[in-house]
């Protein structure tokens, strides 16, 4: 059965190029455009789509707030965000507010068919340009210990060093030491960057991001 | 009509002076006059009662002479006792001389001879009073009447108006003196007034007009202007001064905006130039190529990755000009800036957030300003202050935001600093950072001390 997919972006351009493409792809059937975010989530609504590619920044409402509100309603729609935009903030924000998959625009058709599989099955799929280790292509990452994990978690849920350390009766500098060691392991430059990496290798999986405690 | 008088010379400054002026002047005026016309008619009071003591004087000894017929006798000039009045010496005012027809002198009071003598002239008119001076300057009238008998005579009356009037005439010669001194001294220090604080405060006024309309002031009042004038004229001439300084500082700090947004336009305009405008250029040219090649797919590999660089290059473009992030809040956009200038510059950037940060709505523009304070921080501590990090920490206090950027670095010595010296000075960077806090209505604190890092503090209500 083929992926029912909307695509909402305010741009004719890029969207009639996205939906070629979707179009094109034989498991894929593009059932609904939108050029804002109201629209996206009114048919959102409407059809209930396998899989929703948003843009970011739209008129009405952005992409981050669409993917709120399906959330919200428990809807089983997966998510992606189509973006042009490489902040790593942006995944964050994006992952938070439930999404599945973060895809920038300059994606290769055999990338998107990925992501939106990989979606569409449960799975989660990060651009490599938003989440890669420097240089290495096939980076193993070490284990992270229990502590790790824990700080891990805390600092990602936003989270300052004082906060999780009084959480975790330890010491700020203890906090700052296991940071340090989590970004060695998994080889990242900070602790957005280590987060996304340690989703990207299941070290941690968004639903426990996404926990409220 | 006094108080319209008074409105009416009130209305204008310089007629208030002219008019307090003339208002010194005629009463001195007056004054004098009024001493001169009294001095006048008391010295004619005095002369008539002179004259007319002598007349009386005069006229009762000849009458009695000319009455008694048994007296004129050349035996009685050594009879005193019948003529009483001839011996009165110092008891009345006055001396008296029998004169015979031929010019000698008959018969004479103590001490007449010397006085008459002094003063006497031979053109004296007979029954009249004159007024005679001697040698000394001494004043004197004189009074010569016949006497009505047949062998003639003429009696001789004199008397000195030092003797008869006493100090009055003292008074009287002293008077105009006095006088011409007091008006003297009136007309000096009315001339003095006009000299000192008319005509110093006229040129001020005439400073202050020019200073309106943009010239400097002159350094100088006129010569000998009385203190308090002049230290108005040194307090406006500090005033215009620090004015004119002002308006320099401000004149460069304009010039320094101008050249700093024009210099920002000609730097972006090479970027896209150098930038994105040939590699878009090359991907045409790829485009073009595509017909012509057997190997289709490799020139559309290269095109492809072109494309991607230009993507690449005008993202980061638009992050410089105003990264979009922002959108996401102020927190997440610190901790996206951070992890970029941390990977840029290679240093540790550690944030941290208070409670209560993120809950905060704060317009872009504001965040957009805290950004660029933050990159502004930064840039300075790893170029000036070689710092390998820095700590950006923002908490909150009721409805007042705290941003902190502090680092290892070197520190300068921060002192006494001014945005707008600063930026004349060419410290754009800490110049902007204070503009752009004091925009959104807060403060920004800069603390530096050589070696030991600096800080910097921006609050900001929210």
């Amino acid at each position: 059965m083929a992926v029912r997919i909307l695509l909402a972006d305010d741009h004719p351009l890029t969207r009639s190029g996205i939906a070629e493409f979707v179009r094109r792809e034989e498991t894929f059937e593009l059932v609904a455009e939108a050029e804002d975010g109201t629209e996206a989530w009114d048919k959102i609504k409407e059809l209930h789509p396998d899989v929703a590619l948003l843009d970011i920044r739209m008129p009405g409402y952005d992409g981050v707030t669409v993917a709120q509100k399906v959330k919200n309603e428990g809807m089983n729609t997966a998510i992606v965000m189509l973006t042009s935009y490489d902040a790593q903030q942006y995944v964050i924000a994006s992952l938070r507010a439930g999404a599945r998959g973060f895809v920038l625009k300059t994606v290769s058709p055999k990338e998107l068919t990925t992501a939106i599989n990989t979606v569409a099955k449960g799975g989660l799929y990060l651009d490599p340009e938003v989440a890669s280790v420097m240089g290495e292509q096939d980076f193993i990452p070490e284990q992270l210990s229990v502590r790790e994990r824990e700080v891990l978690l805390l600092a990602a849920k936003g989270l300052s060093s004082k906060e999780v350390a009084k959480k975790l009766f330890i010491s700020e500098r203890t906090v700052q030491t296991h940071l340090a060691s989590i970004y060695d392991k998994l080889g990242s430059r900070n602790k957005t960057e280590a987060l996304l990496l340690a989703l990207k290798y299941g070290v941690v999986t968004l639903e426990e991001l996404l926990e409220d405690d | 009509m006094l108080s319209r008088l008074r409105k009416k010379f009130a209305g204008s400054g310089s007629h208030f002076l002219a008019f307090l002026l003339c208002a010194l002047i005629l009463p001195s005026a007056a004054v004098v006059l009024v001493a001169v016309a009294g001095m006048l008619s008391q010295e004619r009071a005095m002369e008539a009662a002179v004259s007319s003591y002598v007349q009386d004087l005069a006229e009762s000894m000849s009458y009695h002479l000319s009455s008694d017929s048994d007296v004129w006798t050349f035996s009685m000039l050594s009879d005193f006792t019948r003529f009483p009045f001839f011996s009165w010496g110092p008891s009345i005012p006055g001396w008296v001389a029998l004169v015979g027809q031929d010019g000698r002198v008959i018969i004479a009071s103590p001490g007449s001879m010397d006085i008459i003598t002094s003063i006497w002239r031979d053109d004296l008119p007979v029954g009249k009073a004159l007024r005679l001076e001697d040698r000394e300057g001494a004043q004197y009238t004189l009074a010569v009447y016949p006497v009505k008998r047949p062998s003639g005579g003429y009696v001789v009356a004199a008397v000195s108006w030092r003797q008869l009037l006493g100090g009055l005439v003292g008074v009287v010669r002293v008077w105009p003196i006095l006088i011409v001194a007091i008006a003297f001294l009136s007309f000096y220090a009315i001339r003095l007034l006009w000299r000192r604080v008319v005509t110093p405060l006229r040129s001020l006024a005439a400073e202050i007009d020019s200073m309106t309309i943009g010239k400097d002031v002159p350094e100088k009042l006129p010569e000998g202007t009385i203190q308090e004038i002049e230290s108005v004229h040194s307090a406006l001439l500090r005033f215009s001064q620090a004015a004119v300084e002002r308006d320099n500082l401000r004149n460069r700090y304009v010039r320094d905006v101008v050249q700093a947004q024009e210099q920002e336009r000609m730097d972006m305009a090479r970027e896209i130039h150098d930038g994105a405008l040939q590699d878009v250029t090359a991907l045409l040219q790829q485009i073009h190529m595509i017909e012509d090649d057997e190997n289709k797919a490799s020139r559309l590999k290269r095109s492809e990755i072109i494309a991607k660089a230009v993507v690449k290059e005008l993202r980061a473009f638009c992050d410089e000009l105003a990264p979009p992030w922002m959108d996401l809040g102020l927190n997440e956009a610190i901790t996206e800036l951070a992890e970029r200038l941390s990977q840029a510059y290679d240093i540790v950037i550690m944030t941290d957030y208070d409670e209560g940060t993120d809950s905060a709505e704060i317009e872009n523009d504001k965040i957009l300003s805290l950004l660029r304070i933050i990159q502004e921080a930064v840039s300075n501590a790893v170029r000036h202050g070689e710092a390998s990090t820095v700590n950006i920490q923002l908490s909150r206090k009721d409805d007042t935001m705290t941003l902190e950027i502090s680092d290892n670095g070197k520190g300068f010595d921060s002192g006494n600093i001014n945005h707008e010296t600063l930026r004349v000075e060419g410290h754009r960077g800490l110049a902007s950072m204070t503009e752009r806090m004091s925009l959104m209505g807060g403060t920004l604190r800069i603390a530096s001390r050589l070696g030991e890092g600096t800080e910097i503090t921006a609050s900001f209500k929210v």
